[in-house]
C-alpha cells in the first residue's frame, strides 16, 4: 500500500488545496477497490510489480490531477473566433502604422539606425501587439459571466442587415494608360531640354537673369540617373497596354517602384539651387539653404506617401489574388 | 493520406464521437446508485470500457453541473462516494436520450438508403 500512498501523494501535488482531500479519498477508495478486485481474482495479495501495473494503467499523476482541475482556457471557444478575426484584420494596420512611423522617422528624424534596424525591430512590435490583444481578450473572457452577461452568439440576427456587396475595383482604362505613357514621354523630353533651357526649371526669371541662382553641380550627377529610370519606366508602361489583366498589376507595381527610385535619387541630392558668382541680386545664403531644405522636405514627403501607397498596393495585390484564387468576388 | 495522419485523425474523431456518448452512458447507468469502481465495471460489462482517469473526473464534473448527487457512505468497512442521477440530471438525461435516438435513427436511415443505392 506504500506505493498507492506515494501515488496519491504525487497526484495531490498537482491538485488545488480546495477539495484535494476529498478527491484523494475518492481516488484511494476506487483504486483500493480495483486492487482488491484483482486480489480476489488471483486469490492472493498483489505484489509490488502488480500494484505498480494497476497504478501505471491509471495514468501519470500529473495527467490524472489535470483531469480533476476545472476546464479552463485563456480564451474560450465562444470568444476565440472573434479574437482570431481581430488579430487577422488588425495586423495589416499595425504593419501600416509601423511603416508610416518608421518612414517618417527616417525622413524627418534623420533616423540614424536605418531601414535594417527598423525591420529588425518589427518582431518586437508584432509580439507586443499580439500580447496586448491576447491579454485584452483573456481579461474579457475572465470577466464575462463574472461581472457581466457572456456574449450569446445564438441571439437572433437578420442577414438582411449585412452590408451590400462591395463592387470590384476597376483598373485603369486603356485611354488612361495611353495618356499616362504620353505624359511620361513628354516629361522625359522636358527633362532632356532642361540643361540647355534652365528656365524650364527656374522659370522665366532665369532667362532674364533677374535671379542670381543656378542649379547645383550635383544636378549633373543625379540628372542622368533620373533620365535613365524614367526611360526604363516607358517599356514597362507600354507593355502594360497590351498584356493580360493579371500581369498588369505586376507591371504597375514595377512602374511604381521605379517612380520611387526617382524620388530616392532626388531626396539624396539634398541641395538643388546655388548662388551664381556674378549675380547682383544674390539672395542670402541662409535663405537659400532654407529653400533647398524646403524642396528636399517636399521630395521626402512625396517619397513617404509613395512608399506607403506602394506597400498598400502590394498588400491589395496579394490579398486580391488570394480572394480570386478562393473564388471570392469583391466580398471584402 | 499519410497513415500516421490518418490514424491521428481517426483517434481524434473517435474521441470526439465517444465524448458525448460516454456522458449519456454514465447518466443512464447512474439511474442506479454506484461508486466509481463499480460504475466502471458495470459499463465495461455492457461493453463500454472507460479509463478510470477519464471516468472519475467526469463524475465530479457532472456533479458540479448538478446532474448527479453524491454521498460518502461506508460499505465493506470502507468509505466510498456513491453517485446517483439527480432530479435535474434525470430530466436532462431524457432530453439527451431523445436527441440520441433521433440522431441514431437518422443515421440508420442514411446508411440504409446508401446500402439500397449500392445494391441497385
Amino acid at each position: 500500500m506504500n506505493l498507492l500512498e506515494r501515488y496519491l501523494q504525487a497526484v495531490g501535488q498537482y491538485l488545488p488545496v480546495k477539495g484535494k482531500d476529498d478527491t484523494l479519498a475518492e481516488l484511494r477508495a476506487n483504486l483500493m477497490a480495483e486492487i482488491e478486485s484483482r486480489e480476489e481474482e488471483l486469490g492472493r495479495p498483489l505484489n509490488e510489480a502488480e500494484t505498480s501495473s494497476v497504478l501505471a494503467q491509471h495514468g501519470r499523476p500529473v495527467i490524472v490531477a489535470s483531469r480533476y482541475l476545472p476546464q479552463q482556457s485563456l480564451i474560450g471557444p465562444g470568444l476565440f473566433p472573434l479574437y482570431w478575426f481581430t488579430l487577422i484584420k488588425s495586423f495589416p494596420l499595425v504593419v501600416l502604422a509601423y511603416t508610416v512611423a518608421q518612414v517618417a522617422n527616417l525622413i524627418f528624424g534623420g533616423g540614424s539606425a536605418g531601414i535594417g534596424a527598423a525591420i529588425g525591430h518589427f518582431p518586437y512590435v508584432a509580439f507586443t501587439f499580439w500580447g496586448v490583444v491576447t491579454l485584452g481578450f483573456a481579461v474579457f473572457e475572465f470577466a464575462q459571466g463574472r461581472f457581466f452577461e457572456p456574449i450569446k452568439w445564438s441571439q437572433p440576427w437578420d442577414p438582411r442587415e449585412l452590408k451590400d456587396l462591395t463592387p470590384e475595383p476597376k483598373g485603369k482604362s486603356f485611354a488612361s494608360r495611353v495618356a499616362d505613357l504620353i505624359v511620361s514621354v513628354l516629361m522625359i523630353g522636358w527633362l532632356l531640354a532642361v540643361p540647355n533651357h534652365p528656365y524650364l526649371v527656374l522659370g522665366p526669371g532665369a532667362s532674364l537673369n533677374r535671379l542670381s541662382l543656378g542649379l547645383t553641380p550635383d544636378w549633373h550627377v543625379f540628372y542622368w540617373q533620373i533620365i535613365g529610370l524614367l526611360v526604363l519606366m516607358l517599356p514597362v508602361k507600354a507593355t502594360a497596354l497590351f498584356v493580360a489583366e493579371k500581369w498588369r498589376k505586376g507591371l504597375d507595381l514595377t512602374a511604381q517602384a521605379i517612380g520611387i527610385l526617382v524620388l530616392v535619387v532626388l531626396v539624396q541630392a539634398r541641395s538643388y539651387l546655388v548662388p551664381l558668382r556674378d549675380g547682383s541680386n544674390m539672395p542670402s545664403l541662409a535663405n537659400l539653404a532654407q529653400v533647398n531644405y524646403s524642396v528636399n522636405l517636399g521630395f521626402k514627403i512625396v517619397l513617404a506617401v509613395c512608399v506607403v501607397k506602394f506597400l498598400w498596393d502590394i498588400w491589395e495585390a496579394i490579398t486580391g489574388s488570394r480572394r480570386n484564387a478562393a473564388g471570392f468576388v469583391g466580398v471584402f | 493520406m499519410n497513415i500516421a495522419i490518418q490514424t491521428e485523425l481517426f483517434d481524434s474523431l473517435r474521441l470526439e464521437l465517444r465524448r458525448g456518448c460516454l456522458v449519456l452512458a454514465v447518466l443512464a447507468q447512474l439511474r442506479v446508485e454506484h461508486y466509481g469502481y463499480t460504475l466502471r465495471k458495470a459499463l465495461a460489462d455492457q461493453g463500454l470500457e472507460i479509463e478510470e482517469s477519464t471516468l472519475y473526473p467526469l463524475l465530479r464534473r457532472l456533479e458540479t453541473q448538478g446532474l448527479l448527487t453524491s454521498e460518502w457512505r461506508e460499505e465493506e468497512k470502507r468509505n466510498k462516494r456513491f453517485y446517483r442521477l439527480s432530479a435535474a440530471g434525470a430530466e436532462i438525461f431524457e432530453k439527451l436520450l431523445a436527441e440520441w435516438n433521433g440522431i441514431n435513427e437518422s443515421l440508420h436511415r442514411i446508411l440504409k438508403d446508401e446500402k439500397e443505392r449500392v445494391t441497385l
